[in-house]
C-alpha cells in the first residue's frame, strides 16, 4: 500500500495515520456492524480517515448499502424469475382445505 | 387501513385496486390458490429451501388468510396481503427451528476471504473491490441479474442465508432476530458480516466483474 515515490516525511505521516486507523479487515467488520447499528462519532471519523487512503473500503461500504437495496427488491422479483410451481395435487388439497 | 380516496388530490396516478375486484377475489379463497399460489410458493421455497416445508407454509398462509378475511379491506392487493402473512409464517418457522436446534453457524467463511487481504490486514490490490457498474436502477430490470442474486443467496449455508434475509429483506432489527432465533448478538453479527462478504464476492464474480456479462 505504500508507494515508492513518497518522501520519508510523507511515509512517517502515513505510518502515523495507520497506527490510529483500523486495517481493511477491521474496517470491513465495522462497516457490517454499521449496517445494523449506529456507529459512534469516533468510529465514523476513523472510517473517513481510512477512506482517504483506501478506496477499496469506500467501495465496499457502497456495495453493502447497494446489496441492501437489492435484497429488499428480491421478494418482488423472485415470483417473476423462478419457475417453481406448487404441484397440482397440493393445490387441490389446499382448495379443499379452504372450503372447510 | 381503509381504502384511500382523494388523499392524493391532483397527485400521482397511482394505480388503485378496484374495490369490487378486490372484494370478488377476497370472497373466493380457492381463486387465491390459482392466482397467487405459485408466487407465494416460489418465495417460500427461496426462503426455506425445502419444497415440503414451503408447501406447508403456503397452506398455513392461506388458512390464516381465510380466518382473518374480515381484516382484509382491499387497501392493498390480495397478493401483497397474502405475502405479508407468509412472511410471518416464515418467521414462525424459524422461531420454532431456533428453539429446537442451535441456529448459530460460525463455521462458514471462517477466514473471511483471507486471500483478499495481505497478512497485515489490507486489501490485496488485485483483489480489492472494484467499481460496480451499471448502477442500481438499471440492474433492477434484468432477469439475469436476479437469477445471479438467487444463485448467490442459494450458495450461502441455510442458517446464514436465513439471518441475512431476515435482516435485509424482512428488515427486522438485529435484536428481534436474536431473540427470535435464540442466538447471541455477537454471533448474529459474525454471521451477517460473513454473509455480506460472501454475497458481495459472489455478485462481483458472477455479475459485476464477470466479463461474460453484457453491462
Amino acid at each position: 500500500m505504500f508507494q515508492e515515490h513518497r518522501s520519508w516525511l510523507q511515509l512517517q505521516i502515513v505510518l502515523l495515520i495507520c497506527r490510529f486507523a483500523p486495517t481493511c479487515t477491521e474496517v470491513a467488520r465495522i462497516l457490517s456492524l454499521g449496517m445494523d447499528k449506529q456507529l459512534s462519532l469516533i468510529m465514523r471519523m476513523k472510517l473517513r480517515i481510512h477512506y482517504l487512503m483506501c478506496s477499496f473500503c469506500e467501495r465496499y461500504a457502497k456495495q453493502l448499502k447497494y446489496m441492501r437495496t437489492v435484497a429488499r427488491e428480491f421478494p418482488e422479483k423472485i415470483g417473476e424469475i423462478s419457475d417453481a410451481k406448487l404441484p397440482t395435487e397440493a393445490k387441490e388439497r389446499l382448495k379443499e382445505a379452504l372450503l372447510k | 387501513m381503509s381504502f384511500q380516496s382523494g388523499a392524493t388530490a391532483g397527485g400521482a396516478s397511482k394505480p388503485e385496486v378496484q374495490p369490487e375486484a378486490a372484494a370478488t377475489a377476497a370472497s373466493d379463497p380457492s381463486r387465491w390458490v390459482d392466482e397467487d399460489g405459485d408466487v407465494l410458493y416460489r418465495y417460500a421455497l427461496e426462503r426455506v429451501r425445502k419444497p415440503d416445508i414451503a408447501q406447508d407454509l403456503v397452506q398455513e398462509t392461506f388458512l390464516a388468510a381465510v380466518r382473518t378475511i374480515d381484516r382484509f379491506r382491499g387497501g392493498s392487493t390480495v397478493r401483497s396481503w397474502l405475502c405479508g402473512i407468509l412472511k410471518h409464517k416464515i418467521c414462525d418457522y424459524y422461531r420454532k427451528l431456533g428453539r429446537e436446534t442451535s441456529f448459530t453457524d460460525l463455521e462458514f467463511l471462517n477466514d473471511e476471504c483471507a486471500e483478499k487481504f495481505v497478512p497485515e490486514g489490507y486489501w490485496v490490490h488485485m483483489n480489492g473491490p472494484k467499481e460496480w457498474k451499471p448502477e442500481a436502477d438499471e440492474v433492477m430490470h434484468r432477469d439475469e441479474f436476479w437469477k445471479t442474486m438467487r444463485d448467490c443467496l442459494g450458495k450461502l449455508p441455510e442458517r446464514v442465508a436465513a439471518v441475512f434475509m431476515m435482516r435485509e429483506m424482512d428488515e427486522l432489527e438485529s435484536k428481534e432476530i436474536c431473540s427470535m432465533l435464540s442466538i447471541s448478538d455477537s454471533n448474529l453479527w459474525v454471521m451477517l458480516h460473513r454473509a455480506r462478504m460472501a454475497l458481495r464476492e459472489c455478485l462481483a464474480m458472477n455479475w459485476f466483474e464477470n466479463p461474460e456479462v453484457r453491462h
